[in-house]
């Protein structure tokens, strides 16, 4: 007898190169498409062939937005695969694995399926590689799919290599199809149905990439660099089509001083990196500074120092990013929790950089940019159809001498795009007047220091957004508070909680108003600070922007996300 | 308002270079061949990098960035690429170019982005006072250096031509009838250009003087053939020899970055419209 199911958590595993990436997003876009909400994540080392990739789907009746602890269904293309996420198993699960693959001691209360993929393999007369296929039928089988999606779904993924190849990955999926499908003591049924709309799955990177073309961003250059590189590649496939131009620069510091050139001369621009290419590109941020240049950087966070865990995950950058940079000047910092948010504060970052002529860092980090969830079309669809704001950009003069850098009550003066007839100015590195003349007059220099702080302040009142609050801050046993995508996994740990909880999130984590953040923070109440690094930095910038210290903090340094079980751990063990 | 393009100048705050400086001389240069095309300073925009030669950008108006050390190149790509309607002109220093801006002179090359670039090549540091740049002589002494550079200089010409530039020339600042041609030329070229301009630094440079360079330069022969890439080579490589060839070495035609992006086929980036059908781009996710 099948049983009704309503979340369940899939994992499959194997050496680099063996397709694991492939049958993850197949078997992902399987529960989409089929009614389920899903939430996907690839972890896999630096390397191209051989290590251990994984790619995990959390399947479930309501919306998801972190991953899970424990795997119900674990596939092992190899015995590594078992080896290493056994601990994650619970009593029940099934294990998906080939005989032939080596003799494994089970140690926990969990079923094994036997797969025989190398025979079946030489039944069908494939390459080695499609024993991912037949791993996808089976996993389809065992969670009560339809048989019939899966050879649609191949269909459409593998169509431009042609029928044959087509054919052959259809005939592997079924036959692992088959292996499972009357095993009903295993198998489960899912609600799957038709949904009404064709979800749309979107993980971080591609979230930044659309929100960017959204944006009229019209010039993106990078070099690459995981985990930010996914972005260059989406930017620069949808070149046709967008009419962007997507510049792979020689390197990092080529690359932002490109964009401060396309932004110079009139086009929305920006740069994508991880924490490396970003201390390259620092010295040009500054002068993005004093120039009142608008520029957005999106800097996908990944462990450091130095190339440190490249393929891995952690919010390490934060005061980096917060501080970057010589000399004073005005910069925002937005730090999206989840894929909605990305889209959100992308399309704000474009704005802000252009309202403020300054530059806007958009912060991510492996987790929040390769995880993938499904989204709410329409929130997203709206988003991306709202038009820009341009703020004081303009393409005429009214008034001769044109002052560029003309002081002003809110700091923000006219910026004129060059080739407009009748005046000229310069985008000048150093001190200058407002008529943008170098200068090393003192009251000028002054005035123009305060000008250009002035405009954080315009932004604290005018466009600086609260953090968002869940949860009664009155009645909360723990109020968690976090920035960036350590928000998924306490909005998911907070479901799981008996007592009551609140949640403050902070996504504009730079500059912030003081006593307004302040005033969310009220003495003999108990805080907890989420962050996935090992020094709390965002407690650091919380006690020197708002004065507020909180003492509880959970922190994770290991490259990996947090998941909520260790959230409950670590308040239990306080 | 009324607003009469024909009313503006180039002409800037008056230079605070040194007296006898070679940048007087490459400034003018410049001057006359913006000029000559019948440009005004809001049809052209400029990048100057930093060092003497960069405080340029107050003497002569334009459109203008006063970049970051090292950085006027690679920034002017991003101009050009935004706006190729609008000729774009970099000027920068030996060490700017050739030290620390070095790789991305390589990549323009490469490129063959439709920029004109005048080096100031003047084998020193001028701004901070006299050390040596990546042109100086092997052996020079600087307060950087003072037992005498050990690295070779760095062959300016050779470096362009063999890393892709499709015009490269060279002048003296002392000759400037030629210097202004040399720079119309270049700006007139379409794809990269690189113009080496030979300036002493009479401040901090006792060795490459104007006397030295009257008597080390020497005028292309009559019968150089500028659009064969072995004669170009073979004549930058005098300068190994202390000889300095002056004229446009080299001059081809391949297609420009620009070209090759059909991006801008027609209008330029920061003229057209917006794309506004990002909600169709979200067929990709599902």
């Amino acid at each position: 007898m099948a049983k009704q199911q309503t979340a369940f958590l899939w994992k499959v595993g194997a050496p680099a190169g063996q397709g694991v990436m492939t049958t993850g997003l197949l078997f992902s876009k399987l529960c989409a498409q089929s009614g389920g909400n899903v939430f996907d994540y690839a972890e896999y080392p630096s390397l191209i062939q051989g290590g251990h990739n994984t790619y995990e789907v959390l399947c479930s009746t309501s919306p998801v937005n972190n991953r899970a602890w424990q795997v119900d269904y674990l596939v092992c293309l190899d015995k590594v695969t078992l080896e290493t996420h056994e601990h994650r198993l619970r009593s029940g699960s099934i294990v998906l694995f080939d005989p032939a693959a080596g003799k494994i001691s089970p140690t926990g209360d969990y079923t094994i399926i036997a797969l025989p993929l190398k025979e079946l393999l030489a039944e069908l007369k494939a390459n080695s590689i499609m024993a991912n296929m037949i791993a996808l039928g089976a996993s389809w089988a065992l969670v009560g799919g339809q048989r019939k999606k899966l050879e649609t779904l191949i269909a459409e993924q593998f169509g431009k290599k042609g029928a044959e190849i087509v054919k052959l990955n259809q005939n592997c999926a079924d036959r692992g199809f088959e292996t499972i499908v009357g095993n009903t003591t295993t198998t489960i049924t899912f609600p799957w149905h038709k949904p009404e709309k064709t979800p749309i799955v979107l993980g971080g990177n591609d979230a930044f990439s659309l929100a960017a073309a959204a944006a009229d961003c019209r010039f993106y250059a990078s070099y690459p660099m995981t985990p930010s590189s996914s972005v260059l590649a989406t930017l620069a496939a949808w070149q046709k089509m967008t009419d962007m131009v997507v510049r792979h620069a020689e390197d990092e510091v080529g690359v932002v001083s490109e964009a401060l050139g396309a932004s110079f001369a009139g086009v929305r621009a920006a740069v994508g990196t991880s924490g490396g290419g970003f201390a390259l590109m620092t010295e040009s941020l500054s002068y993005a500074g004093i120039g009142e240049i608008p520029l957005v950087v999106f800097l996908s966070q990944r462990p450091g120092p130095a190339t440190g865990l490249p393929t891995w995950t952690e919010q390490g950058d934060l005061l980096f990013a917060c501080y970057a940079g010589h000399g004073e000047f005005p910069k925002i910092v937005l730090a999206p929790g989840d894929v909605t948010e990305m889209v959100v504060l992308t399309k704000q970052a474009f704005d802000l950089a252009d309202i403020y002529q300054t530059p806007v860092l958009v912060l991510s980090d492996k987790f929040l940019s390769e995880s993938r969830m499904v989204l709410d079309s329409e929130v997203v669809e709206r988003e991306l159809s709202t038009p820009p704001e341009y703020g004081k950009t303009i393409r005429q003069v009214d008034e001769l001498p044109y002052l560029r850098y003309k002081n002003t009550d809110d700091g923000i003066s006219p910026r004129l795009i060059p080739g407009t007839p009748g005046t000229h100015y310069q985008a000048n590195s150093y001190e200058h007047l407002e008529d943008s003349h170098t200068t090393e007059d003192p009251e000028e220099r002054s005035m123009q220091v305060e000008k250009r702080l002035r405009k954080q302040a315009t932004y604290l009142s005018n466009h600086w957004q609260m953090p968002s609050i869940e949860g009664s801050l009155e009645r909360a046993e723990y109020i968690f508070v976090t920035w960036g995508s350590s928000k998924l996994v306490v909005s998911q740990a907070r479901d799981m909680m008996d007592q009551p909880t609140a949640h403050i999130h902070f996504t504009h984590v730079y500059p912030m108003d003081r006593e307004k953040v302040a005033a969310l923070f009220a003495p003999n109440r108990h805080y907890v600070l989420v962050e996935n690094n090992a020094t709390g930095q965002f407690g650091t910038l919380l006690r020197s922007e708002a004065g507020v210290d909180i003492k509880h903090s959970i922190r994770k340094y290991d490259g990996r996300a947090f998941y909520s079980e260790e959230i409950l751990a670590a308040l239990e063990s306080a | 308002m009324d607003i009469n393009p024909s009313s503006l100048d180039f002409t800037g705050y008056t230079p605070t270079w040194c007296a006898g400086c070679g940048n007087w001389g490459i400034g003018k240069g410049i001057e006359l061949a913006l000029k000559k095309q019948q440009l005004s300073p809001d049809r052209v925009i400029m990048l100057f990098d930093i060092g003497c030669s960069g405080n340029m950008n107050d003497f002569i108006n334009a459109y203008a960035m006063h970049t970051l050390h090292g950085r006027a190149l690679a920034t002017a790509v991003g101009v050009k690429i935004a706006n190729h309607k609008l000729p774009v002109l970099v000027t920068g220093g030996d060490g700017a170019l050739y030290g620390e801006g070095g790789n991305h002179f390589l990549h323009a090359c490469r490129g063959n982005h439709d920029l004109t670039v005048i080096v100031h090549d003047n084998s020193v540091y001028g701004l901070t006072t006299g050390q040596v740049s990546p042109t100086a002589s092997k052996g020079k002494k600087s307060r950087s250096t003072p037992s005498g550079i050990i690295e070779q200089p760095v062959n300016p010409l050779l470096l362009a031509l063999t890393q892709g530039a499709t015009f490269v020339a060279q002048g003296f600042t002392a000759q400037l009838p030629q210097l202004a041609e040399l720079i119309t030329a270049g700006m007139q070229h379409k794809g990269l250009s690189i113009i080496n301009v030979l300036q002493p630094c009479v401040t901090f440079n006792k060795e490459n003087t104007y006397a030295y360079y009257i008597k080390n330069t020497y005028k292309l022969p009559e019968d150089h053939d500028k659009s064969n890439f072995s004669q170009a080579l073979e004549q930058a490589q005098s300068v190994f020899k202390e000889r300095f060839p002056l004229g446009i070495l080299y001059e081809t035609t391949r297609p420009t970055y620009q070209d090759e992006l059909p991006q801008l086929a027609s209008e330029a980036l920061a003229e057209r419209g917006r794309f506004e059908k990002s909600v169709s781009l979200l067929d990709n996710f599902k």
